[in-house]
């Protein structure tokens, strides 16, 4: 008998520590292919590149340097560069009185930035750069030997995920200004007003359902049923908006169960005292009640902003998978989430970009819970 | 006197907002499968503008090439539902395990933090699943294929869908098990330490069987989440253009990986089908649903 228990407990022991090794083997395995790549650039930054041209000559000078810096110096240009991934040559240094500082191009004029790539240095007689197929050592090793520079043509640079943060955040404000009204006042009808238990049966089984309905189905229902609504505001195609409006109904239920718990936990002595003392059932509400739920809507709220920053099924269909470095609310953009997505299935899958992002996601998730757990603690503690 | 009239007015009015919102927030179900319905059938009728799609070479067709406009999503729906309850099948006896252990085995503490990891991972986004499955998951069913001398596509699998659904649904089952094993009357387990059973016995022989109306139903929950899943499943199933799929091995197609598949067309019968595709989806969802609610009214007896 006692070994029979013993090995029965072992398969427990073998079965609850999966779940462990599984978290750990997820955390292990994407801080380790995204943590080199996240920087805050990577999160200001812009994703595309952006091309210049130098329009007019600049003159060599000389930049002594005293101290240690990274990548291949040139002292009569003050500027040092590196090479990079995928053969680009990378700017790492640039010397505060270099030419490479002040560039005339077409709209003004512009500094070279560290993390800059040059891709031509036209020197007249012949050019050197990513493009003519040199490597860093190559282009100052030719540059050194000039004195004037032509034109460069530079990329700045690419990788951030600015646009996303935007897009998410954009996709979290609309979000939840639509469902928490909507939402909230459902779940008071629900609990406080509606007496007909056969018709408060029918309009709980209706939002329940909705927590079983797929997200991409949601995002499907979302472009045929939410799109000209989106038209009636003069957007003709997938934009955040219509993103935000698909979330808000994936949404519901659950800010109408955050909303309910909390209203089951006020005590009812509440509410009778109050309606004895003449106020009205919305006075009641809106004064007593409301106040007292306060925590549980925001457990309600953070469990959707957590939604809205994982949701990516729903948001591929009514948002597009286009990363937009500049997303509006009424144009087409890829929050974090489909940003990973559109990394990962692009010809080229770029693994270490999407596992950065992640990274980024998963930090917010695990913040998101540990204010959860603090707030469920509040919440019992004042009511109970 | 004026006032309480006022206040009785806006008392009747936030009523009927309220209800408006209520009545809104319920039908969107009925407005969704309404609309699904309404987009899913058109492929199917006579006057179709890009040409009628034979409904039951659709739905038994074994053949799925949108480039030669053969639309048969049959083998589809074999594939979703295997790989859906091959999942279930690992799944489950974990995700039971695991709650069993957190409620009733655990010292509290312990618990409390075990529970944290499963909050966590209901929490990761089913995108990073996906990352982690092509980056990990078919890693490691390359290797394994290797060893067995079997070739995979790149590790892009039936069986790396099957794991990357298990981890995916644990945390639903898991919850939902803990519910249910937490609300199991302490009588019972009293009444079974008192006959001389074991801690263990009691553990295994009372509590999972009390609990299993709950854990039923995180099991359907848990079903439901692995045919639903889109995105993570897509990145690790290949997409195969003709099945079913029975070797672990070869590459698949489930329904959501086919919706998702040629996102670049606006309209057209590559469009519309995904409406329809949805639509079998959702049916697949709600009929394993009442099939499994049925079994479960049985064993329940």
């Amino acid at each position: 008998m006692k070994i029979k228990d013993k090995i029965y407990n072992l398969i427990t022991y073998i079965a609850s520590s999966m779940g462990i090794i599984v978290l750990i083997a997820i955390l292990l395995f994407i801080f380790n292919k995204g943590f080199n790549k996240l920087s805050l650039q990577m999160i200001f930054g812009k994703y595309w590149a952006v091309n210049y041209i130098s329009v007019e000559p600049i003159k060599s000078g000389n930049f002594e340097l005293t101290n240690e810096i990274d990548g291949i110096y040139s002292k009569n240009w003050g500027i040092a560069l590196k090479d990079g991934d995928s053969k680009n040559i990378t700017i790492t240094f640039i010397h505060k009185d270099s030419p490479f500082n002040n560039l005339i191009v077409k709209d003004g004029s512009i500094n070279l930035q560290k993390g800059y790539t040059i891709e031509k240095i036209d020197l007249g007689e012949l050019s050197v750069g990513k493009i003519v197929g040199n490597n860093a050592q190559d282009v100052i090793s030719t540059i050194d030997n000039y004195q004037t520079i032509q034109s460069v043509y530079f990329k700045s640079q690419s990788g951030g995920i600015f646009g996303g943060v935007i897009a998410t955040f954009y996709l979290i404000l609309i979000s939840l200004s639509i469902v928490l009204p909507i939402g909230i006042s459902s779940s008071i009808y629900l609990k406080e007003y509606e007496k007909n238990k056969k018709f408060k049966a029918i309009l709980q089984y209706g939002i329940d359902t909705l927590t079983g309905i797929p997200s991409l189905v949601y995002g499907l229902v979302g472009v045929t049923v939410l799109f000209p609504i989106t038209q009636l505001v003069n957007i003709n195609s997938t934009s955040i908006l219509l993103g935000g409006l698909t979330m808000s109904i994936i949404l519901l239920p659950t800010i109408i169960k955050a909303t309910n718990d909390a209203l089951d936990n006020v005590p009812d002595s509440l509410r009778q005292g109050s309606l004895s003392l003449g106020a009205t059932n919305f006075q009641t509400i809106y004064k007593v009640v409301l106040p007292c739920c306060i925590n549980g809507i925001l457990t309600g709220v953070l469990l959707s902003i957590g939604r809205v920053i994982g949701e990516s099924a729903a948001l591929i269909y009514t948002m597009g998978t286009f990363v937009n470095d500049a997303p509006k609310i009424s144009s087409s953009g890829s929050s974090l989430a489909v940003m990973i997505y559109s990394f990962m299935v692009q010809e080229n899958p770029n693994m270490e970009l999407a596992s950065a992002v992640s990274i980024i996601i998963l930090i917010i998730v695990m913040i998101l819970n540990v204010i959860l757990r603090v707030f469920g603690k509040k919440f019992e503690r004042k009511l109970v | 006197m004026n006032t309480l009239n006022k206040n009785k007015l806006i008392d009747s009015i936030a009523r009927y907002i309220f209800m408006a919102m209520t009545i809104i927030s319920s039908s969107f179900t009925i407005i969704l499968f309404a609309f699904l319905f309404v987009k899913g059938i058109k492929p199917f009728l006579p006057n179709y503008e890009y040409g009628m799609i034979n409904f039951f070479e659709f739905l038994f067709g074994m053949v799925y090439r949108q480039d030669k406009g053969i639309y048969g999503i049959g083998f589809i729906i074999i594939n979703t539902i295997i790989t859906g309850f091959l999942s279930l099948i690992i799944s489950l006896p974990i995700s039971v395990l695991t709650s069993l252990f957190i409620v009733k085995i655990v010292p509290k503490k312990f618990g409390v933090m075990m529970r944290y990891v499963v909050d966590i991972l209901s929490g990761v986004p089913s995108v990073v699943y996906g990352v982690f499955a092509s980056g990990l998951i078919t890693l490691m069913v390359k290797n394994i294929g290797y060893f067995f001398g079997i070739p995979t596509a790149g590790g892009n699998s039936m069986l790396s869908v099957i794991i990357l659904l298990a981890i995916m649904i644990f945390p639903t089952i898991t919850s939902m098990s803990i519910t249910a094993i937490t609300a199991v009357d302490k009588n019972l387990e009293m009444a079974s330490l008192a006959l001389g059973a074991t801690k263990t016995q009691t553990n295994f022989k009372v509590v999972l069987l009390a609990a299993k109306s709950g854990i039923f139903s995180g099991a359907i929950l848990g079903l439901g989440r692995a045919y639903g899943e889109a995105t993570a499943v897509s990145m690790v199933a290949g997409n195969k253009l003709y099945g079913p799929t029975f070797n672990l091995f070869d590459i698949t197609r489930t329904l959501t990986s086919t919706m998702l598949s040629g996102l670049k067309e606006t309209s057209g019968v590559d469009y519309d089908i995904r409406f329809s595709i949805g639509l079998i989806l959702l049916i697949v969802i709600f009929g394993s649903n009442i099939i499994l609610n049925v079994a479960k009214r049985r064993i329940g007896k």
